[in-house]
């Protein structure tokens, strides 16, 4: 038997049948995703992010009302005062004077889920290779559904680390937490320098614009000049320009003023062949195995590099170090700090 | 006492955390710094060189020449292609000798003796036949490339010239997001692919040693050349002039190849921005010294490590993949033999991606080793169109000295010049051989990957048929 079919016909249902799969098999848009996501219970993550926001406020000192808590989980004043009425039979907040305060069970509730939320995220910058715009958005998924058990299972793994890949402390598994010490980039004076440590994740809007500026922790900052509406400073010695409302969302730690200003440093990829350099360091965007990997290597400050030579199509550059010959790529050896020496190596 | 003991420990770790928060975020950076401090200050007092000026000067000299811009890649197409010819130039001999040996002289002769002491037909059928006829095709066929080729890609490894093609490599597959050293596992697996999986533990970043694992079935490994080599000369060389057939058909077997390295970079490309993005990724590349190979130790540990292990895994799953073959073709169930009956069900769907039942059944029967389908596609399709005097029985597989008997038994199988190009196709984008589908498991350790390793190329293949099939049709 021959079954007869016409080709037009059955071009225009493979094709319609690829158009399907894409749409059930895509990834973050598909329906496969999207009903991986309707699974998750919204009445306890929208209890559990009231929770994390009204420690947030307690930890930096900022009052907090109806309308901010409302605000930042997107919910009408309604559905917040409702959510908030729950909290309070649950025992979690209390009222005091206009302003929602945490109980201790709701305070040791809230660190439980901070805990989970900023161990995940050190995971997901030190283990994996998802970039760091989806960190937040993933810990705030997972942190929901992760047991603390499984949190602290996962944090011996990985050396029990004490802060996220922002810079904020993760809590022990005791629930403690240090105190808060930054002031906003916002609040500096002219002239002050300070070292950023924490870059707020949220709104992502900003902070897509901050990373884009290559900020990160542990950044030395200058404040150039500060107006109304601007403020321009100098990170690692690159000029950068926020206007003081973005500013906000970098929390730094003043440092005193006779420390040394950093200058830009060079970078290993602008080391010409048959040059050499001692290593000054790896930048801090440069994570997790890829960081490990370099230093085991010998990238450590002091280390002498000389470049060999290229490969035939230009990327990756071969390097002469510790009596070894190790190729790079240049997207690695832009986040390497060099310093070129004046007197011959 | 003891009470106040726990207090007091509670009290230190208690103390160490809080501590460790005023340490900041660079702990560890610190640790491995100062381990470098001591570790060269150490060096500095006690290790003296002398007199190494001059080989390292030598040897960049090599360097600059092989990775330069304009001899570097001819360099390695022409090293490489050297390779690929010694092999296959020289494995057709000893092929030929293993094949009248265990296929000519052995099978008869067991044949023979199961006869004298009165074997059932049956038993002798699976187990010679079947079992048997399997284990020692799969032999004849593999083991003396595998034997060649393998060594003498040991000794490039060991001479230090395989690092510099991968670093040379590194761009084109930085560009699919993979690692350069993929290059190698990639050339091991024109190989064998079971082989160039294995060759993925050089890989040391966990995403691209997955891209590399997931991809290397499409280098057209050394069990797939024979096939597109004889569909190529009589079906694409038969659809053109005579003096033409020779030129046109080898280039119809390259482009195979090409588009297999093709489809290898478009899919790595694709697999790391979608389930790979995830995977945590690193890149560098140890360029050890050059060095003269250790020619004997290199012969040894290739052929242990390498041909004899893979061979043996290949004929693990061969003898039970023969005693299927043999029954399908043997069990009749209402007249018709169950090879018969699946066949004529899936001919109607197979005919949509311009294939037939008996390559679709070929290509799951025949899955410990590339190297029998065709010989279990010549004796299914005498079966299926129940031809007299060709062959040498139901179940009993072979192959044919002529080409052209070959075509005849492909042509009155119902066989067009569109069912040898969707061959080709699809013999390049199936799921890997059993062998290859055990070791990817073995080296991955996870049946997710091993899954989307086999399945990934056979959708891709059937997508891929299934249009160029429909678009002929339309055109034609």
């Amino acid at each position: 038997m021959l079954m007869v079919v016409n080709p037009g016909m059955a071009l225009l249902v493979g094709t319609l049948g690829m158009v399907a799969a894409a749409g059930v098999f895509w990834p973050k848009k598909g329906l496969l995703a999207l009903l991986s996501k309707g699974r998750l219970n919204t009445q306890r993550v929208l209890l559990e992010d009231a929770l994390k926001f009204l420690f947030d406020c307690e930890y930096k000192n900022i009052p907090c009302y109806l309308n901010s808590i409302a605000g930042s989980l997107h919910i009408s004043a309604d559905n917040a005062t409702r959510l908030l009425d729950r909290l309070r039979t649950m025992g979690l907040i209390h009222l005091q004077e206009d302003t929602f305060r945490l109980t201790d069970a709701g305070r040791s509730y809230a660190l439980r889920i901070i805990r989970v939320h900023r161990i995940w995220e050190r995971y997901l910058a030190d283990e994996t290779g998802i970039g760091e715009m989806d960190w937040h958005g993933q810990a705030d998924f997972k942190e929901h559904q992760m047991t603390l058990e499984d949190a602290d299972q996962l944090a011996a793994q990985m050396g029990n680390p004490v802060f996220d890949p922002h810079g904020d402390p993760i809590p022990s598994s005791q629930g403690e937490l240090p105190a808060y010490t930054g002031q906003p980039l916002s609040a500096l004076e002219e002239g002050a320098i300070a070292r950023i440590v924490h870059i707020e994740d949220e709104p992502a809007t900003i902070y897509a614009q901050i990373v884009a500026l290559g900020l990160y922790p542990g950044m030395q900052v200058y404040v150039m000049d500060k107006t109304e509406d601007r403020i321009q400073f100098a990170a690692n010695g690159e000029e950068c320009v926020l206007t003081p409302f973005f500013a906000t969302n970098i929390t730094v730690k003043k440092l005193p003023a006779r420390e040394p200003i950093q200058k830009k440093p060079d970078l290993l990829s602008s080391l010409k062949i048959g040059e050499s350099a001692a290593v000054k360091g790896i930048s801090p965007t440069c994570r997790g195995q890829q960081r490990r990997r370099l230093m085991d290597l010998g990238m450590v400050p002091g280390t002498i590099i000389t470049a060999a030579f290229r490969s035939a199509s230009g990327d990756p550059v071969a390097y002469q170090l510790l009596g070894t010959t190790i190729a790079i790529r240049k997207s690695q050896a832009d986040h390497i700090f060099i310093e070129r020496s004046e007197e011959k190596l | 006492m003891e009470q106040q003991q726990n207090n007091n420990s509670e009290n230190i770790l208690s103390l160490a955390n809080t501590l460790r928060w005023d340490l900041g975020v660079d702990l560890h950076d610190a640790v491995i710094e100062s381990i470098y401090e001591d570790a060269s200050r150490i060096a500095r007092k006690t290790v003296q060189s002398t007199g190494e000026k001059a080989t390292y000067n030598f040897e960049r000299k090599i360097d600059q020449l092989v990775t330069s811009r304009w001899l570097g890649f001819p360099i390695m197409f022409l090293l490489l292609a050297l390779v690929f010819w010694i092999t296959v130039a020289g494995a057709n001999v000893p092929s030929g000798m293993l094949a009248s040996l265990l296929l000519d002289t052995v099978h008869p002769a067991l044949k023979g003796f199961a006869a004298n002491i009165g074997l059932p037909w049956w038993l002798s059928g699976v187990l010679i036949d079947g079992a048997y006829l399997s284990m020692a095709w799969v032999i004849a066929v593999m083991l003396p490339p595998m034997a060649i080729f393998f060594p003498l890609f040991t000794l490039l490894e060991d001479l230090g010239y395989l690092p510099r093609v991968a670093f040379n490599m590194d761009s084109l597959f930085r560009k699919a997001g993979a690692h350069g050293k993929q290059a190698l596992s990639m050339s091991m697996g024109f190989g064998c692919n079971a082989a160039g999986v294995i060759a993925t533990r050089v890989i040391d970043s966990p995403r691209e040693r997955l891209i590399a694992i997931i991809t290397n079935n499409f280098s057209l490994c050394n069990g797939r050349w024979p096939t597109q080599i004889l569909i190529a000369t009589i079906f694409i060389g038969g659809a053109v002039p005579s003096y033409w057939a020779g030129l046109v058909s080898a280039g119809a077997v390259v482009g195979i190849a090409v588009l297999g390295i093709g489809f290898s970079l478009a899919v790595s490309w694709g697999l790391s921005r979608s389930v790979l993005k995830g995977e945590a990724s690193t890149f560098s590349l140890e360029l050890p010294p050059y060095r003269p190979p250790r020619i004997l130790q290199t012969l040894y540990t290739s052929l242990i490590d390498r041909t004899i292990f893979v061979l043996w895994r290949a004929i693990v799953f061969a003898i039970p993949a023969g005693v299927v073959i043999w029954l399908v073709a043997n069990i009749h169930i209402g007249g018709e033999s169950l090879a018969e009956h699946f066949i004529d069900w899936t001919n109607p769907v197979a005919l949509l991606f311009g294939l037939n039942g008996v390559i679709i059944l070929a290509y799951i029967i025949a899955i410990p080793a590339n190297e029998i389908v065709i010989p279990t596609i010549l004796m299914l399709t005498v079966v299926s169109a129940g031809m007299a005097g060709v062959g040498h029985g139901a179940g009993v597989m072979f192959e044919l000295d002529s080409i052209s008997a070959t075509e005849n038994i492909l042509r009155a199988g119902g066989w067009t010049l569109l069912t040898g190009v969707n061959l080709m196709l699809f013999s390049l984008l199936h799921n890997p051989c059993s062998t290859t589908i055990y070791t990817i498991y073995k080296e991955t350790n996870s049946v997710k990957w091993t899954l989307v390793s086999t399945f990934l190329p056979i959708v891709l293949g059937l997508v891929i048929c299934f249009f160029v099939t429909q678009l002929w049709m339309l055109l034609a």
